[in-house]
């Protein structure tokens, strides 16, 4: 799972004329050759801030997109969803700490990350602050938000960090069972009795616009955007990433008889692109800023379990214990 | 008023409505760093997986374990702490970076020669892999080794070097923990087999996917 939609905002460390040239020249070159860069090489300010940024985000979204279909384990319907469900989720936090090791070779310490995402400094995935009212939401999710994050994470595999790419490849590996998961569950419940199809429908309706959002507003192209791209930390724009979700799901949907609700999701033949109503970006920036219906109660859970091991961990630290970050 | 959900679970925690800041967290409160290896499948050379972050050596294993193999095939695992492993400087890709560096004199060598572990980073993105044990009495006399016996056959990026006995390694007699039951096929997406269930659903009710 993944938290898409990074906005690139621009830092203080765009300007790249505080850059040393020869270092940024050989910087520039060995990207342009295709090889990785790995974190004792030396990078440019902004690379390393973005980067981080990115990172971050998306290890908090692991960990906090865990907890709507975490809720379900209990109440899945049979053993064998129960198990799966739980697999699918032990999954999602794992990859955060993939993700948070990944970062930290970067600079900023699992403990400063965590720290801004309790005190709401970090975000996540703003999908996660919408309910899963129902067991069809927690299906929707396994699918939709998977799918949506497949197709994030496949083209950010192919970035220019190296330990970022290693996480990303066995992530991927993982997360191919999620969605065969989801649409496994979706599809059970489309071709089951009218009160089943109902709710798939119903959770469909529910999730669409949050489905829309996911992989963030249009990205304003500006020298900033071309830096990044061209230095392969952002791989694809917002656009190209929801264009090719919505190539390879609305299909999908629409085979087991669902309906999109948005009257205006149409393919343009010609142009080769989707058409659709422009979500909301007033709700989603209100969202994302705090003003959601569950952005305190992820933040609560969240808190209360860091919070409930803190005893255990002092008494489980070695006192000669000396922080290193980790190799690659 | 405190914090009601949709669960019924989260509700009963009482949790306040507000949202709380914390204070940072304590440096270690995360622990210190472990970076572990897997063996894929029997006679395989160890592979860099990752780091985890563990309190000691036997819980940074189990972590290990979970996190390393918990999804894919593997026989092995070995746990170095990070403090542990000295690192060479990183090369251009398709260059040997025992060609190019400068093996420094050693502050201090051991009265006996003692083993060390070698691992190779062939490209950068790729992970290290093992690439021998050599014995020697200090760290840059362990890589003047490995250059000998290993050095040859180059691109070499990169070199990790770890002594033995800092290397926690999964134990012969204990193979069988790698065992998988095979009732945990639901964790492949191999076991999900959809297209029956729509192709039949299709024909009943004539949708189409345009």
């Amino acid at each position: 799972m993944y938290g898409g939609g990074n906005v690139f905002e621009a830092t203080k460390f765009d300007d790249l004329q505080t850059e040393d040239p020869a270092k940024l020249a050989e910087f520039e070159a060995r990207i342009a050759r295709g090889e990785k860069i790995e974190p004792n090489d030396w990078m440019p300010q902004l690379y390393r801030k973005q980067l981080i940024r990115m990172i971050e985000q998306h290890a908090h979204s692991e960990i906090i997109g865990a907890l709507p279909e975490g809720t379900w384990i209990t109440r899945a319907p049979g053993f064998r969803r129960k198990m799966a469900q739980m697999a699918k989720v032990q999954d999602e936090v794992g990859h955060a700490q993939l993700l948070y090791s990944a970062a930290e070779t970067l600079g900023k310490t699992r403990e400063q990350m965590l720290t801004d995402l309790i005190n709401g400094k970090s975000k996540y995935s703003n999908v996660f602050n919408y309910p899963a009212f129902t067991w069809a939401d927690s299906n929707i999710i396994s699918w939709l938000i998977d799918a949506g994050a497949i197709v994030n994470q496949m083209a950010n595999a192919k970035g220019s960090y190296g330990p970022y790419s290693r996480a990303l490849e066995r992530i991927c590996a993982e997360e191919a069972f999620h969605l065969k998961y989801g649409h496994d569950a979706v599809v059970h419940m489309a071709t089951g009795s009218p009160k089943q199809r109902e709710m798939i429908q119903a959770a469909l309706n529910r999730w669409w616009p949050p489905i829309m959002t996911f992989f963030g507003p249009s990205d304003k192209m500006s020298t900033h955007t071309e830096t990044l791209m061209r230095w392969k930390v952002k791989m694809a724009s917002n656009d190209e990433c929801r264009q090719q979700f919505l190539d390879m799901y609305v299909p999908k949907i629409w085979e087991l008889g669902l309906t999109v609700p948005d009257p205006n999701l149409k393919k343009n033949m010609e142009t080769g692109q989707w058409e659709y109503t422009e979500p909301d970006w007033d709700e989603f920036k209100r969202v994302i800023n705090g003003d959601g219906p569950c952005n305190a109660e992820r933040l609560a859970v969240r808190r209360t379990a860091e919070e409930r091991g803190a005893w255990v961990r002092r008494a489980l630290l070695n006192p000669k214990a000396k922080y290193v970050k980790p190799l690659a | 008023m405190s914090l009601k959900s949709l669960d019924p679970r989260v509700t009963r925690l009482n949790l306040p409505e507000e949202v709380l800041i914390i204070e940072p967290k304590q440096e270690l409160d995360q622990f210190e760093t472990y970076e572990a290896f897997h063996q894929k499948k029997e006679g395989a050379a160890y592979t860099y997986v990752g780091p985890v972050h563990a309190p000691n050596e036997d819980v940074a294993f189990l972590f290990a374990k979970e996190q390393y193999s918990r999804r894919f095939a593997c026989v092995g695992i070995w746990v170095a702490r990070t403090e542990h492993i000295q690192v060479t400087p990183y090369t251009n890709d398709g260059e040997n970076v025992y060609d190019m560096m400068r093996v420094e004199e050693p502050a201090g060598r051991s009265e006996q020669p003692e083993a060390y572990e070698i691992f190779h980073l062939k490209k950068r993105g790729k992970a290290h892999a093992h690439a021998g044990r050599v014995m020697a009495t200090s760290y840059q006399e362990a890589l003047q080794e490995a250059r000998k016996q290993y050095g040859e056959k180059g691109p070499i990026v990169n070199v990790w070097v770890v002594k033995s006995k800092h290397v926690l390694q999964s134990a012969e007699e204990d193979k069988d923990m790698w065992t998988t039951i095979p009732e945990k096929k639901y964790r492949e997406a191999i076991a999900y087999r959809v297209m029956d269930k729509i192709t039949k659903y299709k024909e009943e009710n004539q949708t189409t996917a345009q």
